[in-house]
């Protein structure tokens, strides 16, 4: 139920939405207008990730497998049938959902550590299938795609940004239906403790590859959002274990189990990263840091951002107050659902 | 049609390399085993490994193998500390997720710091018997890959005699069967894990001696190893160390024989397909036996 | 604060085992706080304004600044500085090649700015590392053009990342000479701003060496060829160029391997071009598996008639990485360290007093290319960034011929140079120059190739 508080809430985060929307009209030049529509896509990306990941406990490190095969759906279907770029991302989003439901179901027997090593595997088959077959994918050296139009890169810019904040408020949505619908209860209960959720009745193994097939369509259309906007794909590049830890990376720095907080991780991390880049420019010493980065988040808060300070608001706040005793402690302390 | 001569030597080649697969892969069951964490960061120690031998062969000409008495060792006693400092503060409920991101963050802070140490450019060590050649009738086997081949063998001899006979590896082998049992018997389960995460990592220096040897690398090198020794584990059967060994050969002859026949990419499938087989058909594994697990 | 203490431990603790801990330690609080801060600023700083990221590079933090443009002696000249913008694989898989070229730029600039500046203005050379990542170039160059706003943008390393480089300049409306992109792909895309900065493109490399087997007495040429390519477009732009001569000729592939940039193990790849026997080995390759494929092939014991690679035995620690075994191996290449042309002796001078030691190929390319730019800004008397500027240059450049340390360079419609690589081969332990027959030439070509 809405109070007035959370009506504050909301309206405060959808003016402060409206506000950021703006970006792209005040943004100084090309190059940071890029850092945000590259902020919004990590967004969206890790949004994505947290359907399955945050979920249902099953972690991805092979997200950037259905990155790379959106993209590169799309980037064919642009190059070789010329159809419209955004469309077709949204298509190869349906297409690549559809593949993993086959993936998923053969990579879902496993849990846990095997089915860490299973996705990573998945980066690594599609990376060698998009090399080895040279006469589809134009092998290693990568496939041209067309630009969206004759535009400016400032203006090709504005349209990925509204193209990636739309698909990043629909996987929003999406992970807010989901966490309040049965599916999420059962996939919540998956994550708690399979085998029992198993046996109270719930359909493990349909919930799992539904979860899964979501992720990975909502993952695929950003991939495709991304060759046209980028319009070189490289497969070494596409298919890189390191997109994925970096979306696990800002999931786990903002916080699995809240709404926001993958967003909240790629807000942090993205212009971080940019910045550190450019001020320090070796590849290497950026490597270092994000290693850092995601030790710290590791050891020291690894349920993460959010939680944390709201922990922190808590215990600086006023105690919470009820005529239960009990309930009181269990209503500070009970997850926050936004 | 390939000759039988190719075929021939392929096959040496890829017996010669599984051996190698096997050591590597070995550490991997190790820390599954005592830990149940999949240690993304092993490939990026074993090329630690190899950065280490190649300094020391570089500047103080000390040989690999001898490097290898100094950086097994030194391996050992950095693993015991990981586990010890680091691992074992991650909360169990939500270990899976964490140990993994947490490995592959090392995995990160090493291929970083060897980048800026060692600079992006290949690396190799190249000893005089490095090009010359054992010719077996109409097969010639490398003699930088028959040390390898030796060195993986006889520390995987070790490996397995240490886990067999000594008071440590019976220890060892009873916190990986079950570890609330070991504890009930007596075992130090907290210092055995350490210990077994030693063990693990001091394979990855022999390891990364014998890669240096053998092969070029370069400070992004590891990620090409890590979903391949991963396959080798589970086809092998996690937690096993001769299911390892034993799906190591294989992967590594049929690999050898599909590179000689077809194409370089299409060989690295093969770890891959075999993966999925297993996953589909056996999840716990082809060679395990009892001690492999399901997940 | 008091807390009230739940007396019923089982069920709460169930409810919030995966929630936050309750009893989170006060200083591990303040860690996360520090740390969020911390982040948060730091994003913060980085998205803020365009003077923030343009001031964190002008800053007087000369550590960070030294290595992205290095000392090049413009300091004692007035006038502003006109800034140039490249991105180079400094890392990554072309890490080796991409120094060579940024030694080339650096070498090209301090001898410029010590004979005077262009229009008595020093040049600034600033460098962004790609990594080998076209992605990266892409931001790269857009950062360098939208946000450091330089004046001039020169070419990164490898055509992959020079198709990517040249879109984004194109779409600014800049000037590109780029010292490294010979692939053929890379001139049918309709790029209408660059120039390539060597004497041929990477399908005419061969030809004085296809001129010289359709030479020897039938009996003599080698008959069967086998390649190993690896998969690049420049590396197969060479073979593959060379291969479709040979083929129309008459002589007969009896093995193509193709394998993916991060191979390195080449054991197997060797077998089968030694099983196949051919007398002619052609390699489309980088340095590393230039290496690596040498040394399988001496471990195999296959000793083929003549071999030739492309990139790897230009650079001249290629001899100490294959041990002896470089005697007699070809290779095509765009420049001679003692090729007597304008310019030359000055460069070698002046790379040997810098960086101790010859330079090769690829740092020649990147001075080429520097050549080419400063010829144009001497002639049009223009070097801002603004589209008329460029348009002017890029006009000039088109129908011009350029004395070079290569030799003379002039350009089609598509940026295709119209000269041809000369034919290297190590004899000695040393380069020589072995085609064409004319006055570049330093020594005759050995052949039969001496067994490695």
């Amino acid at each position: 139920m809405p109070s007035v508080s959370s009506r504050w809430r909301i309206a405060a985060a959808a003016i402060a939405g409206a506000v950021l929307l703006m970006y792209p009209l005040v943004a100084p030049n090309a190059y940071l207008l890029y850092v945000a529509v590259f902020a919004l896509m990590y967004m969206a990306l890790a949004t994505s990730w947290n359907i399955m990941g945050g979920l249902t406990g099953y972690i991805s490190l092979g997200h950037s497998a259905f990155f790379g095969l959106g993209a590169y759906v799309t980037g064919l279907a642009v190059t070789r049938l010329g159809v419209p770029h955004l469309p077709m991302a949204v298509v190869a989003g349906v297409l690549v959902g559809v593949l993993a439901i086959a993936i998923g179901y053969v990579a879902l027997r496993v849990r846990g550590a095997s089915f860490v090593i299973v996705t990573i595997a998945l980066v690594y088959i599609f990376n060698l299938l998009a090399q080895g077959w040279r006469d589809l994918t134009g092998g290693s050296t990568g496939l041209r795609v067309p630009a969206i139009g004759d535009l400016s890169r400032l203006q090709i810019h504005t349209v990925f940004f509204y193209a990636f904040a739309a698909m990043f408020l629909l996987a929003l949505a999406t992970w807010w239906f989901i966490d309040r619908s049965k599916l999420g209860m059962g996939l919540k209960a998956i994550r708690e403790d399979e085998d029992k959720a198993q046996a109270l009745g719930v359909p493990t193994n349909a919930y799992k590859i539904s979860a899964f097939a979501i992720s990975a369509g909502f993952t695929a259309v950003g991939g495709g959002l991304y060759a046209a906007w980028f319009n070189a794909l490289d497969p070494v590049f596409v298919f890189s274990i390191i997109i994925g830890a970096n979306m696990v990376l800002m999931a786990l720095l903002g916080g699995v189990h809240h709404l926001l907080g993958p967003a909240l991780g790629a807000v942090i991390v993205v212009p971080a990263s940019e910045y550190f880049l450019v001020q320090l420019g070796e590849t290497q010493i950026h490597l270092v840091a994000t290693g850092l980065l995601l030790a710290i988040v590791v050891l020291v808060m690894p349920d993460g951002i959010i939680p944390a300070l709201s922990a922190l608001r808590r215990r600086r706040g006023p105690p919470a107050a009820s005529i239960r005793e009990s309930s009181a402690e269990t209503a500070t302390t009970s997850r926050v659902t936004p | 049609m390939p000759s039988a001569s190719l075929l021939l030597q392929g096959l040496a080649l890829g017996i010669l390399t599984g051996g190698v697969y096997a050591l590597l892969a070995s550490g991997l069951t190790l820390y599954f085993g005592v830990m149940r964490v999949v240690q993304i960061a092993h490939p990026a120690f074993l090329f630690l490994g190899a950065y280490l031998t190649y300094f020391l062969f570089t500047f103080l000409r000390v040989d690999p193998l001898l490097s290898i008495l100094v950086t097994v060792p030194l391996f050992f006693v950095l693993g015991v500390a990981i586990q010890r400092l680091l691992l074992s503060r991650l909360r169990p409920d939500s270990f899976t997720m964490m140990s993994v991101l947490l490995t592959f963050a090392f995995a990160l802070l090493i291929e970083g710091m060897l980048g800026v140490v060692a600079t992006g450019s290949f690396r190799s060590v190249t000893v005089d018997y490095a090009t010359r050649s054992f010719q077996l009738g109409t097969v010639r086997l490398p003699y930088d890959r028959l040390i390898g081949f030796a060195v993986a063998v006889a520390t995987l001899m070790l490996l397995f005699a240490v886990l067999r006979y000594s008071r440590y590896g019976q220890a060892l082998r009873a916190t990986i069967q079950h570890r609330e049992a070991a504890r009930l018997v007596g075992i130090d389960t907290d210092r055995i894990t350490a210990i077994g995460f030693g063990l693990g990592l001091a394979t990855a220096a022999v390891g990364g001696a014998v890669l240096a040897l053998i092969t070029t690398f370069f400070p992004a090198a590891h990620w090409g190893w890590i979903a391949r020794l991963m396959a080798i584990i589970v086809v092998g059967g996690l937690g096993s160390v001769s299911g390892a060994a034993l799906a190591a050969l294989m992967l590594g002859v049929i690999e050898a024989l599909v590179l000689v026949t077809l194409d370089a990419t299409w060989a690295a499938l093969v770890f891959y397909a075999f993966l999925f087989l297993t996953l589909v058909f056996r999840p716990q594994g082809f060679f395990g036996g009892r001690l492999a697990e399901r997940f | 604060m008091s807390r009230p203490r739940s007396h019923q431990p089982s069920k709460d603790a169930v409810r919030r085992r995966s929630t936050a801990s309750p009893a989170v330690p006060r200083r591990r609080v303040r860690w996360l706080c520090l740390i969020a801060l911390l982040a948060v600023a730091l994003a913060a700083c980085g998205g803020e304004d365009p003077t923030a990221a343009e001031g964190a590079s002008e800053e007087p933090a000369a550590g960070s600044e030294a290595p992205e443009s290095a000392a090049t002696g413009g300091e004692d000249l007035e006038g502003e500085p006109i800034r140039i913008g490249v991105s180079l694989p400094l890392t990554g898989d072309f890490s080796e090649p991409g120094k060579g070229v940024q030694n080339g730029y650096d070498t090209w600039a301090t001898m410029v700015n010590e004979a005077g500046g262009l229009l008595d203005r020093p040049v600034e050379m600033i460098y962004r590392d790609d990594g080998s990542d076209p992605n990266r170039v892409i931001s790269d160059y857009e950062q360098l053009i939208t946000s450091e706003e330089v004046d001039m943008v020169l070419g990164p390393f490898s055509s992959r990342l020079v198709l990517a480089a040249a879109d984004v300049a194109e779409r600014n409306d800049m000037l590109f000479i780029e010292p490294a992109g010979a692939a053929p792909e890379i001139f049918e895309e309709g790029f209408e701003n660059l120039f390539y900065a060597a004497p041929a493109v990477a399908d005419t490399h061969y030809d004085y060496l296809f001129e010289y087997i359709m030479a020897l007495p039938e009996d003599e040429r080698p008959a069967t060829v086998a390649y190993a390519v690896l998969d690049d477009p420049f590396a197969q732009g060479t073979a593959y160029g060379l291969k479709t001569q040979l083929e129309e000729a008459g002589f007969e592939t009896v093995t193509d391997e193709v394998y993916p940039p991060d191979q390195t193990d080449f054991a197997a790849i060797a077998a089968r071009v030694a099983d196949s026997g051919a007398e002619l080995f052609v390699g489309g390759t980088q340095f590393e598996d230039s290496v690596g494929l040498i040394r399988a092939f001496q471990e195999l014991g296959y000793q083929p008639q003549m071999a030739t690679f492309s990139t790897g035995p230009t650079l001249p620690q290629f001899s100490e990485a294959v041990g002896g075994a470089s005697e007699g191996i070809l290779s095509p290449v765009g420049y001679s360290a003692s090729a007597d042309l304008p310019g030359n002796a000055e460069f070698v001078a002046k790379y040997q007093e810098l960086y101790d030691g010859e330079p090769g190929e690829d740092p020649a390319n990147g001075y080429t290319a520097g050549q080419i730019l400063a010829a144009a800004i001497e002639e049009v008397e223009c070097a801002d960034s603004s589209p008329e500027c460029q348009q002017q240059l890029i006009d000039y450049i088109r129908g011009a011929e350029i004395e070079t340390i290569v030799g003379p360079l002039s350009w089609d419609e598509a940026g295709r140079p119209q000269g041809a690589h000369m034919i290297q081969q190590w004899l000695d332990g040393r380069i020589e120059i072995v085609l064409p027959d004319t006055e570049v030439k330093t020594a005759d070509l050995v052949y039969p190739k001496p067994e490695w």
